[in-house]
């Protein structure tokens, strides 16, 4: 059974390349969320096996997004994505419990190594 | 902490980028060389505001851009509200890849503004450190150019590249 996904981000780009990078693997994209209130908002209803969530978005950062789904939902699985990675900002990630950070712009192999590691 | 590069690092750093990010996002090989873009042109623009007192600017054909987001976008045509979007979007990845690697290289963190798009070539004032210049295999050229703003626009950090 196909592993759900939610993508939150609001860029069509990164909308069109998840969606070719995860054509015939064991994931299905489940949602689009364009920004983080949206994906707080939607979560539940969703019911997603996996989130991607971008840093940087018009109003509430991925991030601070993260932190509030991880207080409502303890057990949701995290992915940032992002072209800015920095140590504090991977630092923050993962002290907020996400379970992985991939660099913009996808490469397939990168990404289902970590969705693999973040379901494990 | 070692905050300076060369320029010669810098350019190194810059096409790398551009030819890796281009080509991931875009599927287009772009190479350099010294044909110059032609009179249809687009410009996207990004300034560092953090870390580093720099501003990018790519200047393209209009074609190639197209191009490059039709193939992204997997459409036959893109209207210009898509071309805007997409020219936006690449840049924004493109100079996160360069702001990663600038840190790995330095260890200065840095920060850029939302990318700004033109019809037609725009330049902002400041001091031209240098141009790349590239085309690809259907002859669309394109030029990112480096610039250091002018003093005292913007910028925190100590940190002219």
């Amino acid at each position: 059974m196909s592993k759900r996904v939610m993508v939150v981000d609001d860029s069509r780009l990164v909308r069109v390349q998840l969606e070719d990078i995860l054509a015939g693997t064991d994931y299905e994209i489940a949602a689009y969320c364009r920004s983080g209130e949206d994906a707080i908002a939607r979560y539940a209803e969703v019911n997603p096996d996996l989130v991607t969530m971008d840093i940087i978005m018009q109003g509430m950062d991925g991030l601070d997004a993260s932190e509030i789904i991880l207080r409502e939902h303890p057990d949701a699985r995290i992915v940032v994505v992002s072209s800015l990675a920095y140590d504090d900002t991977f630092e923050r990630a993962k002290a907020i419990g996400a379970k992985g950070f991939v660099d913009k712009p996808f490469h397939q192999e990168q990404l289902l190594k970590v969705f693999g590691e973040a379901l494990s | 902490m070692n905050t300076a590069m060369t320029k010669e690092e810098l350019a190194k750093v810059l096409d790398q980028a551009v030819q890796d990010v281009t080509e991931c996002t875009a599927g287009v090989r772009l190479h350099q060389d010294e044909q110059l873009p032609g009179e249809d042109l687009c410009t996207v623009q990004i300034t560092f505001d953090k870390g580093f007192r720099t501003s990018l600017t790519l200047c393209a054909d209009t074609g190639l851009l197209q191009r490059m987001a039709c193939n992204s976008f997997h459409e036959e045509s893109v209207s210009p509200e898509d071309l805007e979007e997409f020219s936006k979007e690449y840049f924004n990845v493109l100079c996160g890849r360069i702001a990663g690697a600038m840190y790995k290289a330095t260890q200065v963190p840095a920060h850029f503004g939302p990318p700004m798009f033109y019809k037609g070539r725009y330049e902002p004032e400041g001091e031209v450190q240098f141009v790349l210049t590239y085309s690809d295999e259907l002859n669309g050229g394109a030029q990112l150019i480096h610039h250091v703003p002018c003093s005292g626009e913007d910028g925190d950090g100590p940190d002219e590249v």
